[in-house]
């Protein structure tokens, strides 16, 4: 019983954490905009009155997605950049995101991101025209 | 959540829908890309130099392709969040989320990549690492509002539901339909109609206000009955068509000699030989000038049944133009034949075999004809 009734002051307090932050979300504004998540979550069937709730999706989503963003600007940091003249060029590097830096971000998130090198017009586009079925 | 090599041809024949998921040109989803963006542009990488100095370093562009599918990603979190989070409600009970569902949604999502604390089972939701890390982001990001003032979205247009029957007032037509259903449309097919029919019809079945358009269309089909019936009836009305819209309710054609112009006999010309164009009937109407093989003409004059042919001879021009313009073809050249009856079929033997098979019956059969018109024009 003692210890229920820690846990149960435990809770309150663990409880005034999330309340509290709640309560602040409505002072933070998330980048992205409240319609657009309430739209997305609306299409997945989640519904929900509550702006505070939305705006905690918000904030979790910006989270992710600088997550994956930061990830990216390290990998392309971390690639040796192809220095012709070093005296010129050295800290005028212009960071990019490019796909794959972004799929090397992402894997480690669970999400396989393939970029295929180039494009091509048909499935037998660049094969042997003798092994094509035309 | 493998997105393949992107589109291919094949792909995109397969599953037209899926490709949806990537298109930019949705509203909501270049918003998201505007937002994303601004997230990317952000994100500050601290390096130190070996002065130890502070170095922020940052996205100064992006790839329009990887920015496309950074945003794809994010919106798919998005849905993820909502998906569990809704499952995790029902679960409980309940059709509204909670806060404490949102969270075991991020708990998830998150379990992949490990957060702290993920290990604990009986921790309390509201104590969540993830939560702790969203409170220690906020606290550390700056905020970025987002740059453009979105209207209210997505627009819903307060579909006004159609007006039910007694909301208009209107009474249903059958017994079956109740009351408080939507009343019947009205279309433009059956005002026409209903206004044509508004002399047979008598008042017999009562009129709506809206006009509906079931009992509409039955209106004009039972009018269509009784015009048909008054049309057989009347033997001297003339029947009319009902309307131009419906052909299927026009009265049916009756047998009645037509009045058809009197036939014009070509005199002038009967005098000419002429080499006929075995042109089949289907060609002709009733107001062509029909040739009458006269016995009284020569025998090798044979009178020309259509007047498509060149002619040499302003006579016959003027005799064509008094009459219907027809359309004008030839048949190769019309070669007077100052031959005598004997030899016209074995010359139209020889022309025939110029022209096409279908000719050819119907010019033996007129070659019989004129044969034995010969034949008596030589006796007499």
């Amino acid at each position: 019983m003692n210890h229920g009734q820690q846990s149960g002051e435990a809770k309150h307090e663990d409880d005034a954490a999330l309340t509290e932050f709640l309560a602040s979300l409505m002072d933070y504004t998330p980048t992205i905009p409240d319609d657009l998540v309430e739209h997305y979550l609306a299409k997945s069937g989640f519904q929900c009155p509550d702006v505070r709730l939305i705006r905690l999706v918000a904030v979790a989503t910006q989270k992710f997605v600088a997550d994956v963003a930061s990830d990216a600007l390290q990998h392309c940091k971390a690639r040796p950049a192809p220095v012709v003249k070093d005296k010129k060029q050295h800290k005028d590097k212009r960071l990019i995101l490019t796909m794959e830096d972004l799929s090397k971000a992402l894997r480690e998130y669970g999400v396989n991101v393939k970029h295929p090198e180039y494009f091509a017009d048909s499935p037998s586009t660049g094969m042997d025209p003798a092994t094509r079925d035309e | 959540m493998s997105n393949g090599g992107g589109d291919s041809g094949s792909q995109q024949r397969e599953l037209p829908g899926k490709r949806k998921l990537f298109r930019g040109s949705d509203f909501a989803f270049s918003i998201a890309r505007m937002a994303v963006a601004q997230i990317c542009e952000s994100v500050e990488v601290n390096s130190y130099q070996e002065s130890q100095t502070r170095e922020g370093v940052r996205f100064s562009s992006f790839q329009e392709s990887a920015l496309e599918t950074l945003t794809d990603v994010g919106v798919q979190y998005i849905q993820s969040i909502g998906k569990t989070a809704h499952l995790y409600a029902n679960i409980a009970g309940r059709v509204d989320g909670n806060s404490l569902d949102i969270v075991q949604a991020l708990e998830d999502l998150g379990s992949g990549l490990g957060f702290a604390g993920v290990s604990d089972t009986d921790h309390c939701l509201a104590d969540s690492g993830v939560v702790k890390d969203i409170i220690r982001y906020t606290g550390e990001a700056e905020e970025i509002p987002f740059v453009y003032s979105l209207p209210r979205f997505p627009f819903s247009k307060e579909k006004k539901p159609a007006p039910s029957f007694s909301e208009v007032g209107a009474e249903p037509p059958d017994e079956h339909i109740p009351i408080w259903l939507p009343a019947f449309p009205q279309t433009k097919l059956c005002d026409r109609s209903e206004e044509t029919n508004a002399a047979t019809i008598e008042g017999e079945i009562p009129r709506k206000e809206n006009g509906s358009s079931l009992p509409s269309m039955q209106h004009s089909f039972d009018g269509g009955r009784l015009d048909i019936h008054k049309s057989t009836k009347d033997v001297r009305e003339s029947p009319e068509a009902v309307v131009e819209g419906n052909p299927f309710l026009t009265a049916p054609l009756r047998i009645v000699e037509k009045n058809v112009s009197p036939v014009v006999r070509p005199l002038e010309i009967s005098n000419e030989v002429v080499r006929t164009n075995h042109v089949p009937d289907k060609y002709m109407s009733n107001n062509h000038h029909i040739p009458v093989l006269e016995a009284s003409a020569s025998s090798d004059k044979i009178n020309n049944k259509n007047w498509l042919a060149e002619f040499e001879d302003g006579e016959k021009e003027y005799v064509a133009r008094k009459q219907r313009t027809l359309v004008r073809f030839k048949i190769g050249t019309t070669k007077r034949s100052t031959c005598l009856a004997k030899n016209q079929s074995f010359q139209e033997e020889g022309w025939f075999q110029e022209n096409e098979d279908k000719r050819e019956k119907k010019s033996e059969i007129k070659e019989k004809r004129e044969r034995i018109d010969s034949q008596l024009s030589t006796q007499m």
